[in-house]
């Protein structure tokens, strides 16, 4: 009969291969455990490294844009109709809605789910997204149906002297 | 049962819990990148704050097993 590590308990002998590797089990899962324990804290160093960067980082992603724009005149959007623009550049695709009740409102129309750009639905009232069939809300930019989970960035518009400005992104 | 082997059930628990917290701080990461690219800004310094106090758990379980691993060899 033989024991866990290769010794034979009847005839208190050890067997070649235990001498050639002589593994003491007892002492090789304390200290791999020790290590183990050694090597999560160090994850957890880096993790935490990471989501302090996260708070940095979001300082330059989001910090805004305050540039003013002319958009055109007022009279051109009339009420429940939309326009196109690019702000704070020339690669950044907006839409700016007046609603039915007169309220001028713009957002990104970079669909927030997989940047497909956003259309206005004059039936429904919302910022709809063909390619998943997402929906925006035109208060507050909010996903109200369909995949997208997180609201599209707001445009601040301005009007003035019959003209439109856009005068700031809202992060 | 030998300091030693006192040590591996102990090792044991204290890396189970260890994997759990850090687990807890790999979500915490993921909901600030969510949030980052979402510009909810005031979930960020919580949930770095909250992965910060997980670290210090872990720093001092840590901290703990090399203590009892000093006692084993100083027992030695």
């Amino acid at each position: 009969m033989k024991s866990e590590n290769g010794t034979c308990m009847t005839c208190n002998k050890t067997e070649k291969w235990r001498k050639d590797f002589p593994i003491e089990w007892e002492g090789d899962n304390y200290v791999s455990r020790r290590e183990m324990v050694k090597f999560l804290t160090l994850g957890s160093f880096l993790l935490v490294l990471a989501n302090w960067i996260t708070v940095v980082s979001a300082r330059f992603l989001h910090r805004g844009s305050k540039t003013e724009k002319l958009l055109g005149l007022s009279a051109d959007l009339r009420e429940n109709g939309s326009a196109l623009f690019r702000y704070p550049t020339a690669k950044d695709p907006c839409i700016a809605v007046r609603t039915a009740e007169g309220k001028l409102v713009a957002y990104s129309q970079v669909c927030t789910h997989l940047s497909c750009a956003v259309v206005y639905d004059d039936a429904e009232h919302s910022l709809f997204c063909p390619c998943h069939n997402g929906r925006f809300n035109l208060d507050q930019g909010a996903p109200i149906a369909g995949p997208p989970t997180r609201p599209l960035p707001r445009i601040k518009l301005e009007e003035r002297d019959g003209r439109i400005y856009a005068v700031e992104l809202e992060a | 049962m030998s300091t030693r082997q006192q040590g591996t059930v102990l090792f044991t628990g204290i890396l189970f819990l260890v994997a759990t917290t850090v687990v807890i701080q790999l979500w915490l990461l993921t909901v600030s990148m969510e949030a980052l690219l979402g510009g909810i800004m005031r979930t960020l310094v919580p949930a770095a704050s909250a992965s910060t106090v997980l670290l210090c758990i872990n720093a001092s379980l840590l901290r703990y097993v090399f203590r009892f691993d000093r006692q084993v060899r100083s027992t030695k």
